[in-house]
Formats: structure tokens, sequence, C-alpha cells
């Protein structure tokens, strides 16, 4: 098997964000592995082990796509209506790659607008991916905030 | 509306009760006038007690945390002598601050402006250049690090109190002590605070936050979508729940403290089982429950273990003992504005399978992206953005369960006018 080049895995990762952007959430949690995590490491300790620190998000599958669904639902009163979400994507880096999958390193800024505020996510993203008959799956993605907190944010409301 | 601050505020209740009418309010403008706010950190974080941290976020000597309290920079310091000490961040000096990382460990601090150097007693024990002083300038601790006029711990939780003539602190706890006794017993050897720390804030007064940290009336409308993932997790959500039927029920605790004690179908690491551990975490629940049992009796091990209690210290610490345990403080910045501290406290040498349930069971709540907390901050910010109506509607409603005050139940609202009525005599309503 060939490996990935860098503006494949791009391509894969424009493609998630743009689902996030458009609130695609149940789509967007399609791309995940039955074994996934989703992490946000607290902002005071990025490499935290989510089994003995306190996390922002520590979901497996079960919780990633029940995130996803209630962000679909009028009962999610903090996206209701939803927001204004755009991620863009910078510096993307293959760390490893083999026949099974990679680890790629991104940075990304999400920005979210709401009720005349915009709050500014500043985030290092590790994901990893997993080669599928069905294409690129993600199996763990970790995103790791350059902020010191959610200050003025509040929190994350959406997916990063 | 009548503003008793711009009439003066001496006797003027700021709260309007009527107790034929079973009916309590509260000016709106409580919450967006920086008079109030003004008036709040003289008043309230002047003179009560603050928590300032846990014992064991410092457990050796020499290591200290930062804090943010009652809108001053202190830090927490485990003295040579084992004792933790708190001193405001800020050089006798020039005024800089001396502790310049949120955390870490050293015997001695130096200012990074001119250099003065301080021990874990708080003395200024160096200087460069000490010439062009008296010899007896430095002496008696002259230019010592400042400590708050009052430094008191309960079982490990440590407070600071700016008002040298405050009473000591058990007796501010008043009932509270036993609440926090409720959580401190969990752990056979002692409870810890664990790494990770969710700082993160609301666009919103933080007395909303203090009302919002207890309310068991707004679950079933502002968290449906929690009731939806309970619901989707295997086993844990039983149909018969009604959170508006959850026993127990609310409880003014004295000096404006109050809890609100009630049963859930969510997991308890301490001490209530949930499919969703799986089997090893049945063993352990039921290791962790008969060892409660065997050390504090059968009566008390149930309360610990099967009840939930949000636990409201007066005026801005919360211990939420749910579906984890966080201990979360919040400071005002603006009458608009308040930043959030929250960490997960946990029994010491708890097996780290529970452990590690404990962590994923918090976050399926709490914190700022937890499936609740985020609705929490959009209702708060929703009030506090839509109080720009206040001369026309000017005052909340925080009545229910007036008409039951023998019979509060869990969805009352007795512990927020347990609240309201200590923060209305401290700003003056009684002098």
């Amino acid at each position: 098997m060939a490996l990935l080049t860098r503006a494949e895995v791009e391509d894969f990762l424009y493609h998630e964000a743009a689902l996030l952007d458009d609130w695609k959430t149940l789509e967007w949690a399609e791309l995940f592995t039955e074994d996934c995590e989703y992490l946000v490491p607290p902002t005071d300790l990025p490499d935290a082990d989510k089994n003995a620190a306190l996390f922002i998000i520590n979901d497996d599958h079960h919780r990633l796509v029940q995130r996803a669904k209630r962000l679909t639902r009028r009962t999610a009163h903090v996206e209701f209506p939803h927001s204004k979400v755009r991620h863009t994507i910078h510096n993307v880096r293959i760390l490893e790659q083999d026949e099974a999958g990679l680890t790629v390193a991104s940075n990304q800024v999400v920005y979210r607008a709401k009720r005349q505020n915009l709050d500014t996510f500043v985030c290092h993203t590790i994901h990893k991916l997993a080669r599928t008959a069905d294409g690129l799956r993600i199996r763990s993605k970790r995103v790791m905030l350059d902020i010191d907190g959610l200050r003025p944010h509040g929190m994350i409301s959406g997916i990063l | 509306m009548n503003k008793p601050l711009e009439a003066g505020l001496g006797g003027t209740h700021f709260i309007r009760i009527d107790q034929q009418r079973c009916e309590f309010l509260v000016p709106r403008w409580a919450f967006t006038d920086q008079a109030v706010l003004d008036k709040e950190r003289e008043e309230i974080f002047g003179r009560c007690w603050l928590y300032v941290g846990h014992a064991s976020e410092i457990p050796q000597a020499g290591d200290f945390v930062a804090r943010k309290v009652g809108g001053r920079q202190l830090f927490l310091w485990r003295g040579e002598d084992g004792v933790p000490k708190v001193y405001f961040n800020t050089c006798t000096h020039r005024g800089a601050m001396v502790c310049r990382e949120k955390q870490g460990n050293a015997k001695r601090l130096t200012c990074p402006y001119h250099g003065w150097t301080y021990d874990t007693r708080g003395g200024m024990v160096e200087q460069p250049g000490a010439s062009g002083f008296p010899d007896d300038f430095f002496a008696n601790g002259a230019k010592n690090l400042v400590s708050p006029a009052k430094v008191e711990a309960y079982r490990d939780f440590v407070f600071v109190n700016f008002d040298p003539s405050a009473v000591d602190l058990t007796t501010y706890l008043a009932g509270a002590a036993e609440c926090l006794d409720l959580v401190a017993d969990q752990g056979q050897h002692g409870m810890e605070v664990t790494p990770g720390e969710q700082v993160y804030s609301m666009r919103a007064n933080w007395k909303l936050l203090y009302e919002n940290s207890a309310d068991g009336y707004h679950a079933i409308t502002a968290h449906a979508s929690y009731f939806d993932y309970l619901r989707a997790t295997v086993g844990v959500f039983r149909e018969d729940f009604n959170p508006h039927d959850v026993g127990g029920g609310g409880k003014s605790l004295g000096n404006g403290h109050a809890v609100i004690e009630y049963q859930a179908p969510w997991g308890r690491p301490v001490a209530q089982w949930v499919p969703q551990w799986g089997e090893s975490g049945r063993a352990e629940i039921a290791r962790v429950k008969a060892e409660l049992t065997a050390r504090l009796g059968e009566q008390r091990a149930d309360r610990i273990a099967n009840w939930n209690r949000n636990i409201l210290i007066f005026p801005n610490l919360v211990i939420n003992d749910i579906m984890g345990l966080t201990v979360r403080t919040f400071q005002p910045v603006t009458p608009g504005y308040l930043e959030v501290n929250a960490v997960s406290l946990a029994p010491r040498g708890e097996h780290p399978e529970m452990r590690a349930w404990r962590q994923y069971n918090f976050n399926e709540f709490l914190g700022p992206a937890g499936f609740a907390t985020p609705d929490d901050v959009e209702m708060l910010e929703l009030c506090q953005q839509a109080y720009q109506n206040m001369p026309e509607v000017g005052w909340n409603d925080i009545s229910k369960g007036m008409n039951r005050p023998d019979n509060n139940q869990g969805d009352d609202e007795v512990q927020m006018r347990s609240f309201w009525i200590r923060w209305d005599e401290l700003m003056g309503a009684a002098r």
C-alpha cells in the first residue's frame, strides 16, 4: 500500500472541518472508529493521562456519538440556535505512518460566534488515523488548547 | 424602582419577602450594578471566609499553587514546617508577583524585579545591594510577605479571611462543616485533588452561578439532553426516575450556606454502581461500600454512597458530590463576568480503574464541555443579557417551596433564599 501524502491527509482534515462548520455532527461521528477517543486535556496539563487527570472532554465512541446527537437537538440549549463556527487548519505534519495508519499533527484555530461574542480556540491537534476499507477513520483526536483557560469562552459547546 | 444603594443602603432591604403570598423577590439590578459589586467586595468578599485550595495540592514542603481569590492574587505555599501558608502574591518592595508559576516547588521565591528573596515563612531573607537601608530596617519582619488576616483549614480545605475580626472558620461554616465531613470521610486515607484544573468563565453575575449550582428545579428543562444521554447509556437510566421527586430536599445550613440532598440514577464513584462500569466496577464499588460501612457505620455509609449533595458554602464555594466530586470556586470580575476554577476531588489511594471511571463520569455532566454545564452557562448568560429589560421587568422570583417550609422538596428554592437572606444582611439590610 502506498503511503499517503500530506495533501491526501489534509483533504481528510478539511472534510472533517467542513462537517463541523456545517453542524453535520452525525456525519462527523461516522468518521470515527469503534475504539475511538476524542480528548481535550486540561489547559494546564496538555500531556495528561485521561485515566488519572480531569479532562475537559474525555469521550469514547459511545459518548462521542451522544455528543454528536445532542448537538442536533433543540434541547442542547447552548447550541440552539447553532452558533457560527469556522475551523482553519495549518502546519499539517505527518509524524508517523505505516500501512495501518498514521499520526498527524496540525495547528487549528476554531472561531465561534454567537450573540455578539467571538471566541477563538487556538489548538494543537493530534489525529491518529486508521486506514480502513472505507477510507481514513479517526482512532484518536486529541485537541490541546494553547490558551490558559476557557476565558472568556466559558465552554466548548460544540466540537473543536 | 427604588434602588437602595442610591438611597444610601442603611436599613434598606434589597430583597422583598411577602410571607403571606409566599413570594420572594430579588431585584435584577443586584446582578448588573457596579456599585453593588463594589459593595460586595467590601462586605462579602472582604469579610467572609473564602476557599483557597486543598492541602493535597501542596503535598511536599515548598510546594506552591497560585490562586486568585476574592479579587486578590494569593499563593498557597507548604512551609518547611509542614504547615500550609497563604501569602499575598506581591513583593513588599515594589509589588511585583513573586510567585510566577501556577504551581511548583521552591524553598525560596525571588522577586524578579529587584531580587528580594522570601522563604516559606514569608521572611525576606536576602536581597542584592543591602546598603542604603538603616541596620534595623528589615527587623521584626518589617518587609516580610504579607498573609491574609486569617488563614485556617477545615479537614484540608484551606480558607482565608481578610477581616481580622472574623469569627473562626468552624463557627463560620456552621452546618456546612457536617457536609464537608461527608466529603472528607469518603477516603479511608484522606482525599486528594486530582491533576487537571477546569479553568473557565461565564458572562454572567457570580450570584447566578451560586443559585444555579444547587438548583434542582432546572434539571428537567435545562438538562433534558443530559437525561437523553443517560437514557442512551446502557442500564443507567431507570424509567421510573422523576427528577421532580428525588427524595431529600434543600436545607439552609446557616450563614448563607445550604445543601440539596437527593437520589439520582447516575453512577457515583463513592459508591453507587452503574452497569456501564462492568462486573469489575461492581466488585470495586461493593468493596468501597463495605469499607465505608465498616469505618463509619451502615447509616452514614448509606448516606455518603446513595445520596447526592450539592453543597453551597457562602459566598463562592460549591462542592457537588454527584456523578463526580467537584470543588468549584468562582470570582466576580465585573458585574456581568465571573471566572470559575474547578477540580475533581477523590479518595487518596483509589483503585486506578475506579479513578478512571471517576474522571470519565465527571465529564458526562460537569465542566465546560460536559453534557450539562454548557447549557447552564447559556442559561446564566441569557438571564444576564435579559436583565437589560430591568426598567420594566425588574424582579427575579425565588418563591418555590415557600408554602411548604416543613416539607421541602429537592426542586424547591429554600437553598437560594438562604443565600439571599444572608447576602441581604451582609449588604446592609440588618444595620
